[in-house]
């Protein structure tokens, strides 16, 4: 295997590495790329213009609305991965711990499925169900409840982060759990520890760096999303996904669209790379 | 015998830093059956994939017929190897299987299915011809294997330690029709393997590599009774190894002082110097026992720890005085003449002839 | 005894409620497409085929359905190609800059869509490729091109790695051996992967609105329909695109299990 990559020019390696180089740097990285370069081109009467200026930073980091929106959407993501994390946890410890092998397995392909379903029918569902004449407020009608306001709240875009992020968490939380070595939870048990003891202390440490994963992939998911806040958040308060939006779709402001774009993608590079690093960290003092 | 069908001149072979093969330098005879040996990481496999253009040699050169080969790709030589995962293509049929050469080489449709099931059926194997790999035994699972390769009718057949998943009684009937085979088809085979019982069952001549390097070729006869030094004498076991000083020369014998006592050892092969260090081996095959002291020049006095029987075989697992072990290797209905318990004492003795002075390396 | 059994109970009930909130919307969605309310609630209204019927004569719906079909295919066949190098380059050989080779195909799924889809409408205009069918295709290709690369480079996984070189060994080139080798042993991750990558591509909403222009696909369709008001015909419509996305996650696994199995007793 060595020997014959060792040669200067192999016509079949390079048939099967070189097309997803030149595919990938075509339409991924050149795409981003410009989005990039995008982001100091000038808007004047309604056409984009080349140029480096940094007119659009300045612009939009200048304005309150960006970063009321900004903390917003790190706030309601952040909410979201807590929500997240913590509804998924029972669940998974359920089915981590006292579910057989194939309950297990069945459980996590019915996690899938929701994964190829369209979010958007799922979230259009919710707006219907949700709504005050919905199928909520009509069975809590029937015990002298309600009508409750569900939608174009929080508590709205939240049902639909949930709907994005929970089956993907469950399936992260029960996988992570289950590889963990059931004697040392029968270890613990054995010397005396309480049963919530041994999940704050055994388990929790040991399914440290899966959790953590969960957590990024779901605060990702929720930071990106643009059909929950709008659908059922009633988008007064803008996520920035929205503002990405409206900019692009109504406003013609793609350079600023990109400014947007690119302060999400540092945000979460940003918390990525913590949560990554605060997930290996112990193992490293470990050596 | 003949001429050499195969020369390793000079072959060496390094991966990054690693040095996997030292320097190789020898010949494989046409029609021989050659059996590579050492333990694992002594470099046997690799210098089989060399053989077969799967690595290429560092420095050197590989010739077949007389062509030099280090550049030829591996398809385009014909030295088919039976792999020790037997490699078998898990999509396709046993018959499949044994075409898939043929198909390479673009022989005809009718051509490969003739000469793929005469193979078969020459492997006793014709019945399977159309089934799945996977629903296959081991042992059908070699002989399709065996099949494969032996249908291209190479000159040269490489066997990578083939017979290591068998169960020991298959082992013992594959290990005849190899034998049985190469006979027949009077080709080469160059067969792998880390077991001396395969390797000594069945080659004409043995290789045995230790750390790159080879560190005697012979007939197995010869590597068994005359090993070259410590490393083949250890390695192929059964054998009593001691070593000492020279205390006294004479014409064509020597004096040995051991911790385990003075033996005298023929020099005809080496020269030895008085003083110096030397070690002797003596096959567990060749060492009496008596309960009595016997009459002989070489004779240690020791406790018998343990007794293995394999077969008729018995080994004797014995110890001095000093520690030191010894083995003997009888027949049992010789053994039971004595009736030893463990812990009895008795007396072991050697002719002088049995002795073998290993060169210090 | 007692109180572990109680606990058991409690979570069993917990999970039930977890999976309950997860399939609410898909199970709802289809109860409303058959729904005669317009604004569905309890007491659920009577049993219809309004809405499939309306979608069945709307022309528009009709060819955002071809156009997904299109879509979908397409980009399964290319994402496939892709991924099937990609996992080949990465199963076989060792170079250089492997790390960032390997980033290249795996980074685009932790991308935010919404970025995704300003990102390539930007540069399909700025190229002059916006608006067609074949941006679609293109787009999806590159988002889903690692799931492909994943299915396939696990079945690789499974191969004995003997078995490229023993068929070099018996006379087939590098191409040969391709072709009859390599491509046999993944041909069920291959299959696998095809129902995957068009799965994927036939819900895709976000990257296809920004770049569809005028070719607008099924999600796309929903989208709009969505923003307007409430129409029961996204039900329908969606209820439809669940169907066929099933269909083919479960073809997908069944490849995929399957050659398991096999393997097991391999």
């Amino acid at each position: 295997m060595l020997s014959s990559s060792g040669r200067k020019f192999n016509l079949y390696a390079l048939t099967w590495r070189l097309p997803i180089i030149f595919w990938q740097f075509i339409f991924f990285v050149g795409p981003v790329l410009f989005m990039v370069a995008m982001s100091f081109f000038l808007v004047k009467n309604y056409r984009m213009t080349e140029a480096f200026e940094f007119v659009n930073w300045s612009k939009m980091l200048s304005r309150g609305y960006f970063w009321d929106s900004y903390w917003y959407t790190v706030f309601i993501a952040g909410v979201s991965t807590i929500c997240a994390m913590c509804i998924a946890f029972p669940a998974a410890f359920a089915l981590a711990f006292r579910a057989s092998e194939s309950t297990r397995r069945w459980a996590i392909f019915l996690l899938i499925i929701p994964f190829f379903t369209s979010y958007l029918v799922r979230t259009f569902s919710w707006f219907v169900i949700l709504s005050e004449s919905g199928v909520i407020n009509g069975m809590l009608g029937y015990i002298g409840l309600g009508p409750y306001t569900m939608l174009n709240t929080s508590f709205g875009t939240l049902v639909g982060y949930m709907t994005l992020t929970l089956p993907l968490v469950v399936i992260l939380q029960t996988v992570t759990m289950a590889n963990i070595d059931k004697n040392l939870i029968e270890a613990a048990r054995n010397l005396g520890c309480s049963a919530f003891r041994t999940i704050w202390q055994v388990i929790i440490p040991l399914s440290k760096t899966g959790l953590i994963i969960a957590a990024i992939f779901c605060f990702i998911l929720s930071f990106g999303d643009f059909v929950a806040p709008f659908y059922l958040g009633g988008s007064q308060e803008p996520t920035l996904p929205i503002l990405i939006l409206d900019t692009t779709k109504s406003g013609q402001q793609w350079p600023r669209a990109a400014v947007v774009a690119i302060m999400m993608m540092a945000t979460l590079f940003a918390i990525a790379f913590a949560g990554i690093a605060l997930a290996y960290r112990k193992k490293k003092g470990a050596k | 015998m003949s001429k050499p069908l195969v020369v390793f001149d000079k072959v060496q072979k390094h991966f990054g830093n690693f040095v996997a093969v030292k320097e190789l330098d020898f010949e494989i005879r046409e029609g021989e059956f050659l059996a590579i040996m050492g333990p694992s990481g002594c470099g046997k496999t690799t210098t089989l994939r060399m053989l077969a253009g799967l690595e290429a040699p560092s420095v050197g050169e590989i010739r077949l017929n007389d062509h030099v080969m280090n550049d030829v790709a591996p398809h385009e030589r014909d030295t088919p190897l039976v792999w020790q995962s037997l490699a078998l293509f898990p999509f396709l049929t046993a018959r499949e299987n044994v075409e898939f050469g043929l198909k390479m080489r673009g022989v005809d449709k009718a051509e490969r299915r003739k000469r793929a099931l005469k193979w078969l059926d020459k492997m006793d194997i014709l019945e399977f011809a159309d089934r799945d790999i996977s629903t296959l035994s081991g042992g059908q699972k070699q002989r399709v294997a065996l099949a494969r390769s032996l249908v291209m009718e190479p000159q040269i057949l490489l066997l990578d330690e083939p017979l290591s998943a068998l169960d020991a009684h298959l082992v013992i009937r594959m290990q005849a029709v190899l034998t049985d085979l190469q006979r027949e088809l009077g080709i080469t085979f160059v067969y792998v393997t880390h077991s001396q019982s395969e390797a000594f069952a069945m080659a004409d001549r043995v290789i045995i590599m230790g750390k790159g390097e080879i560190a005697q070729i012979g007939s197995p006869k010869d590597i068994y009774r005359e090993p070259a030094n410590q490393f083949v004498a250890e390695f192929v076991g059964r054998n009593n190894i001691l070593s000492g000083k020279v205390a006294s020369l004479s014409d064509d014998t020597a004096r040995i002082a051991t911790p385990s006592g003075d033996f005298t050892v023929p020099t005809k092969e080496v020269h030895l110097v008085k003083g110096q260090k030397a070690s002797f081996v003596i096959s567990a095959d060749l060492l009496h026992i008596s309960i009595d002291e016997p009459d002989a020049r070489n004779k240690a006095h020791c406790k018998l720890i343990s007794e293995e029987f394999v077969g008729s075989m018995v080994t004797l697992f014995l110890e001095n005085s000093t520690g030191h072990e010894f083995k003997v290797q009888m027949q049992e209905r010789e053994l039971s003449k004595f009736d030893l318990k463990s812990g009895a004492e008795i007396w072991l003795s050697w002719d002088t002839a049995s002795a073998h002075v290993l060169n210090e390396n | 005894m007692n109180p572990s059994r109680s606990l058991n109970v409690i979570l069993g009930i917990y999970v039930a409620m977890v999976f309950a909130f997860v399939f609410a919307p898909i199970v709802f969605s289809m109860i409303f497409s058959f729904n005669s309310q317009r604004f569905p609630t309890i007491p659920l209204g009577e049993f219809t085929t309004e809405w499939y019927a309306k979608i069945l004569a709307d022309p528009d719906v009709w060819e955002a359905a071809l156009n997904s079909l299109i879509v979908s295919c397409s980009t399964a066949v290319i994402a496939t190609f892709l991924g099937f190098c990609t996992a080949y380059s990465d199963f076989r050989y060792n170079f250089r800059f492997k790390g960032p080779y390997l980033a290249l195909i795996l980074l685009p799924p932790t991308i935010p869509l919404i970025i995704m889809a300003l990102a390539m409408l930007a540069w399909f205009s700025k190229i002059g490729m916006s608006g067609q069918i074949y941006s679609i295709i293109i787009a999806h290709s590159v988002l889903t091109a690692p799931f492909a690369m994943a299915v396939i480079r696990l079945r690789l996984n499974q191969m004995d790695p003997d078995l490229e070189s023993a068929a070099w060994n018996l006379g087939g080139s590098e191409w040969q051996t391709m072709r009859y080798v390599i491509i046999p042993f993944c041909k069920p991750a291959i299959f696998s992967a095809l129902f995957l990558t068009a799965a994927v591509s036939f819900d895709e909403f976000a990257v296809s609105w920004f770049v569809s222009g005028l070719n607008k696909t099924l999600p796309v369709i929903i989208l709009e329909i969505v923003q307007g008001n409430i129409d029961p015909q996204v039900n329908a419509i969606g209820t439809f695109v669940f169907l066929i996305s099933m269909t083919l996650v479960v073809l997908a696994q069944v490849f995929f299990a399957s050659r398991q199995l096999k393997s097991i007793k391999t």
